[in-house]
């Protein structure tokens, strides 16, 4: 008899993406960021997305210094990648979906 | 989660963040390439944004010292190729690049488009991937003249034996023959690019060009036409060569009637054509009935496209079998009354445009002046060889001097042949008998512009016999007021002459017979 791993309550991941309008590496991370939540956090997540070139001190508030970056805010802790997310296994570890 | 527009945020609960900062991103150039440099270098080495940067995944850093937005040169060469295809996207001209092989390589909106809904067949009708020349070669019909002259310029200019290649051509389509200048250049320092294809669609142009000089071919045939008939049939004509249209016919207002009837007609010389003119010469048309009487009615030109079914007008359906299911009928107007219908019939009847219903205006108003006049011209004539009749059936003349009293027209039995009057004087003529007082008196009436009644005179006849006359005559003047000199009527008075003479002479001998009484 297998003991099934309980699942893991559905925690809404709560994100901020931070890019420059049209620039190839920021689109490329919008499609990234697309299939990842579609695979990994289907109707749990929470996303914003910014354009630093229509407001560059909101990013600067919030730490940005280089597009794109994601910012995972919630649930703790914090993480932070900056890229356009072609690297999945960094992006589901920030995102703590996989260990 | 579909891509979403930057500056906004997305999925179900999306937030859109306030406008409460705008920076524009900082230009390229020296400047902003030494600010970059600066602001990377201070990134912490080996951390994730020095290594983002470091790996090209990067777009734009922002200065922590005053939060001024620095596009890396990638993305500002990417966003001045988007302002470019902006712009390219909005010209109206049809746009491609093609590489070495004349495949197309991007093309603009206007181009793109024009590929979308295969409007054409060579030229703008080629999809972006597709060879340029394939679909030259393709060409087919009216257009393959074109698909080789146009690939052969496309072909000198990818090998560089010609800079520029500039053609103009029409495609058929599906809205009717549209017509393109083309224009190729070279490109020499974009691989794979080779040429740009610029291609203009100059089809209203050309149309309005070709409307006009159908308008002007109106002109010249009403100038030169003689008399209606002849002015109907090359208006017709030339409405039906320069529009492509097999046949047209002019019905006429029959005022007494109030009916249309057939007047006149041309067509091109096919068996169906004519066949089908011979059936409508005593066609007969009430107002508001089928496309004619309705154009009557309403004042307004109206058409059948090609193709369309409309029972209602099925008194306009051509004959069967022939490419005339379409019809065009527009009012021939004279004084804002309508006059009489023309009626064109093709299957290439389209709905007009603003320029082509401006034109058939222009013709319908210029051709029901002609006609208008024309018909006052036949009335005068009519009336003048009614005039000429009466006279010649009388005794009397009708004479005309000029402003020196000599005589520029002489029609009916007058004293002299017409060939003897003309050109003299009364008083001039060789056979006058009459003593001079007489004609002082009345040159001084004349001089004067007095009108002058039963003036009587006497002309030896050739047989040496005296003919008597009497005239009437008034001055004439022209629309300014000046004298241009007298017209009048003649009569032979011989035979009354004659009887008073003898009369006289009677009652002379009379008297004479009786002698002298004694009382």
């Amino acid at each position: 008899m297998s003991r099934k791993k309980p699942a893991p309550a559905a925690t809404t991941v709560v994100m901020c993406l931070y890019i420059a309008e049209g620039g190839p590496n920021s689109v490329q991370a919008i499609a990234n960021l697309e299939a990842i939540c579609k695979e990994h956090l289907p109707d749990r997540f929470k996303l914003e997305i910014i354009d630093v070139i229509q407001h560059p001190l909101r990013a600067l508030a919030d730490g940005i210094v280089v597009t794109p970056s994601l910012a995972k805010l919630s649930p703790s802790p914090t993480a932070r990648v900056v890229g356009n997310l072609s690297d999945k296994s960094s992006v589901l570890r920030a995102l703590g979906l996989r260990g | 989660m579909k891509p979403t527009p930057p500056a906004a945020s997305m999925n179900a609960e999306s937030v859109m963040p306030g406008r409460e900062e705008h920076a524009p991103a900082e230009a390229a150039g020296p400047d902003a390439g030494r600010r970059l440099e600066k602001v990377i270098l201070r990134l912490v080495k080996g951390g994730p944004e020095r290594l983002a940067i470091e790996a090209g995944q990067a777009d734009a850093i922002i200065d922590p010292a005053n939060g001024t937005v620095i596009l890396l040169p990638e993305v500002q060469r990417q966003a001045r190729n988007r302002h470019i295809g902006s712009a390219l996207d909005g010209l109206t001209a049809h746009i491609a690049v093609l590489d070495p092989a004349g495949v197309v390589l991007a093309a603009n909106k206007t181009w793109r488009d024009a590929a979308a809904t295969r409007q054409t067949r060579i030229g703008p009708g080629v999809a972006v991937g597709a060879s340029y020349l394939a679909a030259c070669a393709a060409a087919d019909g009216s257009e393959r003249v074109d698909g080789i002259a146009i690939a052969a310029g496309i072909r000198q200019v990818i090998a560089g034996e010609r800079r520029h290649f500039r053609y103009d051509h029409a495609c058929a389509s599906p809205a009717g023959p549209r017509w393109f200048t083309l224009s190729i250049r070279g490109v020499a320092d974009d691989p794979p690019a080779r040429a740009v294809v610029y291609c203009e669609d100059v089809t209203e142009r050309k149309r309005g060009e070709s409307l006009l000089a159908l308008e002007h071919a109106v002109a010249r045939c009403l100038a030169d036409a003689g008399n209606a008939p002849a002015a109907l049939k090359a208006v017709i004509r030339a409405v039906c060569e320069t529009q492509g249209w097999d046949c047209g016919r002019y019905f006429r207002l029959d005022p007494a009637a109030g009916v249309l009837r057939h007047e006149e007609s041309w067509g091109v010389p096919t068996a169906a054509v004519e066949q089908f003119l011979e059936k409508s010469r005593d066609l007969v048309v009430r107002p508001g009935a089928g496309l004619k009487g309705r154009v009557y009615q309403t004042g307004q030109p109206l058409w059948i496209r090609g193709g369309a079914q409309d029972a209602d007008l099925s008194q306009t359906a051509l004959a069967p079998g022939t490419d005339m299911d379409g019809a065009f009928a527009f009012p021939v107007m004279s004084e804002d009354q309508t006059i009489g219908v023309l009626a064109f019939s093709h299957h290439t009847v389209r709905a007009p445009d603003d320029r082509m219903l401006q034109t058939v205006h222009s013709i319908g108003s210029q051709l029901g002046r002609f006609l208008q006049r024309q018909q006052a011209l036949d009335t005068l004539r009519r009336n003048e060889a009614r005039f000429r009749k009466l006279t010649e059936l009388s005794n009397d003349w009708y004479w005309e001097q000029d402003r020196d009293f000599r005589f520029t027209q002489s029609v009916g039995h007058g004293i002299l042949g017409a060939g003897e009057v003309l050109g003299r004087t009364l008083w001039e003529l060789p056979n006058i008998v009459t003593d001079d007082d007489e004609w002082v008196t009345h040159r001084s009436h004349l001089d004067a512009r007095w009108s002058f009644c039963d003036l009587e005179f006497a002309a030896v006849r050739p047989d040496g016999q005296l003919s008597y006359y009497c005239i009437n005559g008034e001055p004439t003047y022209d629309e300014a007021g000046t004298f241009t000199g007298y017209c009048g009527t003649g009569l032979n008075i011989t035979d009354r002459k004659l009887a008073e003479i003898a009369l006289r002479e009677r009652a002379a001998c009379s008297l004479a017979a009786s002698g002298p009484v004694s009382g």
